[in-house]
C-alpha cells in the first residue's frame, strides 16, 4: 500500500517536544525521519515507560552522530545533502555554527524544504528570543482572561501543539509547491503566531472591536454572556457540566424541561430575555438547577434529548472512551518491555494511506549503520571507523 | 508570486468554525475555495452578531475573516437540480470539505461512495465531532468535545472550576489538522493519481492540545490529569508571578546560576546563600517558601521595572500581556501575524489575523475578505461548469438556485 509520505526524507534535529512530535506526524504517514542524536545524549527512562519518547519519536530511526569535529560536520552535510526536509526547533545562531541554517542546508541541497519551529517568528527585533512557549504564550493576550476572576492567569500549553501540526502542514504545503516546481523553501511557525491562532476568536474580535473590558479582564462564570453558552455549572457530585447552545431560541423548549424551568415562565420567554434582560437571573436559577442532580444524570439527559452539553472530564475519560480507541486516537499496545500499555495515537484518518505505528522510539543509534549505508552509500569499513572515531555513536 | 497550492480547487461544504478555517489554509496558499452555502442565509456563521456581549461591529470578524480568499455559490443541495449541480463541480475538483454530519451528506446524496463514483481522485475530508467510527451521535461544538477531552479539567488552581482553552480554540486545532490532512492526501495523489477520504474531527484533534499532559496521565502519572497550584510549583524559577502591575511569567531552569542572577535582578543578592535555598535540590524540596518570597519582592514593583531589571540580568521572563497589548506588537504585525486587508462590506481597511505559517518562496496572501452570500454563482455555472443561460434560468425556476 501507498504512504502519504514515502518518498520523503526528513532530517529531525528537534529538542522540544512540539517540534519532535511535528516530525512523528511526517513518520507516521510514511516519510523516513532519521533523528539525529546530538551530545549531550537523551536521558535513559531508569526502567520506566519513556512514554514520551514513544510519542514524539515514534516510527523514527535515530542516528548518534557528534557533529562538533571536522568529521561529524562533513557527515552532518552529506546528510542533508540526501535530505528532502529538515526539521528544527535550534536557534538560528547554532544551526549557522554547524553550516546548517536555511542558507547552508539549501547550499548543500538546493531544493530542501527546511522547517523551522521559532520563539516569535522570522523577522523582527524579537526574532532570536529563545522558542520557550510560556514566553510566546505571556505575550498572546488569552493568559489574564481565562480562568476566574482574581485568580492567576492560565498557561495552557495549547499554542504549542498548535505548531506542531501548523509546522507539519507548512512542510507538506513547500513539499506540493516543490513537486511542481522542483524548488524547495523555508518554512517557519513561531510559538508566538502559534499561540494567537489557537486564541482565535478573542484576538480576531478585539482587533476589530478594539475595546471592550470583557476582552481584558476575566469573566466569572456566574457573569457569562449567554447562560446556555460557553457556560459552566457544578452538578450535585461536583463534577462540572458546560452548555453550548448559543440559539436558545430553538433549544428552550427542552432545555427548560430538562432543568424543571416552566418552558413559558416569563422572566425566561425569549432569547433577549434569557441572555440580556433576565441573564443573571438566570445563571442563578440554572446555578441551583445543575445541583440537584448528579453529572451523570445530566449525560443521560443531554445525550437523550441531543443537546449540545456535556460534563467536564478528565484523561481517564478519553484513556477509556471506546469511541476514542475505535478511532485510534489513542492506541492500546503490546510494549515489548512494559506489556499492555495506551498511547496517544493518530489524529488524521486516512481511508487509503492511514498512519501505521511501525515502530516505538528508537535507541540513540539504534539506525546508525543502516542510514549510513542505505542513504549515503558507505561501506562497513567505512562505517567502523566512523564509530572507532567517536564520530557516530 | 508562485502559489503553493495554485491549480487545486476546494468544493468548502462547511459552516461555523472548524471546517471554514480548515479551508482559509488552503486558499491563504492559493487554491481556488469555493463555499457552497445553502440560499437561504447560507453559512451561520454570517449570523454571528455579538462576541461576548459586545456587538461586533459594522463588520462580521467572525466569518469575513475565516472565508477570506473564497469564493461563494449558492445551491440548495436539497433539490435534485441543486445536487446536479454539486456534481458537475465534483467532477472538476481536488478536493470536496465538509464539516456537516456524514448521515446529512448521506442522505443528501453526497457521500464518498457517490462523489468518487464521479471522480475517482477527489479527496473527500470531513470533520466529524468524534471520528468516523464508534458509533457516537450527538451535537459536537468546540467547548463540550473540549470538555470530554480532560484538557480544561487539568487547568485552574486546585478546587477552582475547570478552564476552557479559548473561544474557538479546539475548532482552529482541528481545522489545521484537517488542512494536513488535505495537503498529505494531495501529494500522495500527484503521485499515485487515487483519491481517498480522511476525517480530521474536534474530539480527535482537542486531544493532542494536551498531548504531554495526556501522554504523561497514559504512562501512569495520575495527577497529570488534576490541577496544579502555581504555589507549589516545582521549579520556583519558571512560574508566574505577580508585580505591581501586570503578571510575570518568569522562565529559567533551576540552576544555582540561574538563581543567583535572579536574586540580584530582584535586589535581594543575600537570598541565594539562604539555607533553604542554596542548591537546587533544596529550592525544590522548598518550593513553597520560595514562591513565597520570590513574590515578595516581584510584588515590591511593577512589571515595568521588574522586566528592566531582568533584562540586566539576563534572566529570560515576559510581563503576561492583555490584547490591547498583543494587538500593537510590532513583533507580530513584522511576521504578519496581523495584517490590513480590505473589507468590501464598509468599504475599509480592517484588521485581521494573518498567516501564522510562514513559507519563504511562496507566502500566504489575503486578496479579499469573505464572499458575498452566493457572489459568484452564475459566473461559476457559465465558466466553470458550462451551463448556458437558459439552463440557469431553469435553475432558478427549480430553486436550485437564488
Amino acid at each position: 500500500m501507498s504512504r502519504a509520505l514515502e518518498d520523503v526524507v526528513v532530517l529531525d534535529l528537534t529538542q522540544q517536544f512540539c517540534a519532535s512530535l511535528s516530525a512523528a506526524f511526517l513518520a507516521d504517514f510514511g516519510a523516513r525521519v532519521i533523528r539525529l542524536d546530538v551530545p549531550p545524549a537523551r536521558l535513559a527512562s531508569d526502567g520506566k515507560w519513556n512514554h514520551e519518547a514513544d510519542l514524539i519519536h515514534r516510527n523514527k530511526e535515530s542516528l548518534a552522530l557528534d557533529p562538533s569535529g571536522e568529521r561529524g560536520r562533513a557527515l552532518l552535510h552529506e546528510l542533508v545533502a540526501k535530505a528532502d526536509v529538515i526539521l528544527t526547533d535550534w536557534q538560528r545562531d547554532e544551526l549557522a555554527a554547524l553550516g546548517i541554517d536555511y542558507a547552508g542546508a539549501s547550499a548543500l541541497r538546493p531544493d530542501i524544504v527546511f522547517g523551522r519551529i521559532s520563539g516569535f517568528g522570522p523577522v523582527g527585533a524579537d526574532a532570536d528570543l529563545p522558542a520557550i512557549d510560556e514566553l510566546a504564550a505571556a505575550r498572546t493576550g488569552m493568559m489574564p482572561i481565562l480562568q476566574q476572576p482574581g485568580q492567576p492567569p492560565i498557561y495552557t500549553g495549547a499554542g504549542a501543539m498548535h505548531a506542531t501540526v501548523m509546522l507539519a502542514f507548512g512542510v507538506v504545503t513547500a513539499l506540493m509547491h516543490r513537486q511542481v516546481s522542483g524548488e524547495g523553501q523555508a518554512v517557519d511557525v513561531s510559538l508566538f503566531g502559534a499561540n494567537m491562532y489557537g486564541a482565535a476568536l478573542d484576538i480576531q474580535a478585539f482587533l476589530a472591536i478594539g475595546e471592550g473590558e470583557r476582552f481584558l479582564n476575566p469573566i466569572s462564570r456566574l457573569d457569562v454572556s449567554n447562560p446556555m453558552s460557553g457556560s459552566l455549572y457544578p452538578s450535585a457530585d461536583g463534577r462540572w457540566v458546560t452548555l453550548t447552545m448559543p440559539d436558545t431560541d430553538r433549544w428552550w423548549p427542552v432545555f427548560s424541561a430538562a432543568v424543571g424551568i416552566a418552558v413559558d415562565d416569563p422572566r425566561f420567554d425569549t432569547h433577549d430575555k434569557r441572555t440580556e434582560t433576565h441573564r443573571l437571573e438566570l445563571i442563578r436559577e440554572l446555578e441551583q438547577a445543575f445541583q440537584k442532580q448528579p453529572g451523570s444524570h445530566w449525560r443521560t439527559v443531554f445525550q437523550e434529548k441531543q443537546m449540545s452539553a456535556d460534563v467536564i472530564e478528565q484523561f481517564d475519560y478519553p484513556a477509556n472512551d471506546p469511541q476514542v480507541l475505535a478511532n485510534r486516537y489513542i492506541l492500546e499496545l503490546d510494549h515489548p518491555s512494559f506489556g499492555k500499555i495506551k498511547s496517544l495515537g493518530f489524529p488524521i484518518f486516512m481511508s487509503d494511506s492511514p498512519a501505521r505505528l511501525e515502530r516505538l522510539a528508537p535507541c540513540v543509534g539504534q539506525h546508525g549503520p543502516q542510514v549510513l549505508h542505505e542513504l549515503l552509500g558507505y561501506p562497513e569499513q567505512t562505517i567502523h571507523q566512523l564509530r572507532a572515531g567517536g564520530v557516530v555513536a | 508570486m508562485a502559489k503553493a497550492l495554485e491549480g487545486i480547487r476546494v468544493i468548502d461544504l462547511t459552516v461555523w468554525f472548524q471546517g471554514p478555517v480548515s479551508a482559509q489554509y488552503l486558499a491563504d496558499f492559493g487554491a481556488e475555495v469555493i463555499k457552497v452555502e445553502r440560499p437561504q442565509g447560507g453559512d451561520q456563521g454570517r449570523g454571528v452578531r455579538s462576541i461576548k456581549s459586545l456587538p461586533v461591529g459594522d463588520w462580521n470578524q467572525y466569518f469575513l475573516v475565516i472565508n477570506r480568499n473564497k469564493k461563494s455559490i449558492a445551491i440548495d443541495l436539497k433539490t435534485e437540480a441543486g445536487r446536479e449541480i454539486l456534481y458537475r463541480m465534483v467532477a472538476k475538483s481536488d478536493v470536496f470539505l465538509s464539516n456537516l454530519a456524514p448521515e446529512m451528506l448521506e442522505s443528501w446524496g453526497l457521500s464518498y461512495e457517490k462523489l468518487s463514483s464521479i471522480n475517482p481522485q477527489i479527496v473527500y475530508a470531513t470533520n466529524t465531532g468524534y471520528g468516523r467510527f464508534g458509533g457516537a451521535s450527538k451535537p459536537a461544538f468546540d467547548m463540550t468535545v473540549q470538555a470530554l477531552t480532560g484538557a480544561m479539567a487539568r487547568l485552574g488552581e486546585p478546587s477552582e472550576p475547570p478552564v476552557y482553552l479559548g473561544m474557538g480554540s479546539g475548532d482552529a486545532y482541528g481545522g489545521v489538522m484537517s488542512a494536513l490532512g488535505i495537503v498529505l492526501a494531495l501529494y500522495q495523489r500527484r503521485r499515485t493519481g487515487r483519491g481517498q477520504y480522511l476525517d480530521a474531527s474536534l474530539y480527535g484533534a482537542q486531544l493532542f492540545l494536551a498531548a504531554p499532559w495526556l501522554q504523561s496521565f497514559l504512562g501512569g502519572h495520575r495527577d497529570a490529569a488534576l490541577q496544579h497550584s502555581r504555589k507549589r510549583a516545582e521549579n520556583p524559577l519558571w512560574n508566574l508571578y505577580p508585580s505591581a502591575g501586570k503578571w510575570i511569567f518568569l522562565c529559567e531552569p533551576n540552576e544555582d546560576e540561574r538563581f543567583t542572577a535572579l536574586c540580584r535582578a530582584l535586589d535581594a543578592p543575600s537570598l541565594h546563600a539562604d539555607p533553604r535555598f542554596a542548591s537546587a535540590a533544596l529550592r525544590a524540596q522548598h518550593n513553597e517558601a520560595l514562591i513565597e518570597v520570590i513574590e515578595a519582592h516581584t510584588l515590591k514593583r511593577d512589571h515595568a521595572a521588574l522586566m528592566g531589571a531582568f533584562v540586566s540580568e539576563s534572566v529570560v521572563a515576559s510581563p503576561v500581556n492583555n490584547l490591547a497589548d498583543v494587538v500593537r506588537d510590532e513583533q507580530a504585525w513584522q511576521n504578519k501575524y496581523f495584517m490590513k486587508a480590505y473589507c468590501e462590506e464598509v468599504q475599509r481597511e480592517v484588521e485581521v489575523r494573518g498567516l501564522p505559517v510562514t513559507l519563504s518562496k511562496t507566502p500566504g496572501e489575503i486578496n479579499s475578505l469573505g464572499p458575498q452570500l452566493g457572489q459568484d454563482t452564475e459566473l461559476l455555472l457559465m465558466d466553470l461548469l458550462g451551463y448556458e443561460w437558459d439552463e440557469i434560468e431553469a435553475l432558478k425556476s427549480a430553486r436550485a438556485i437564488p
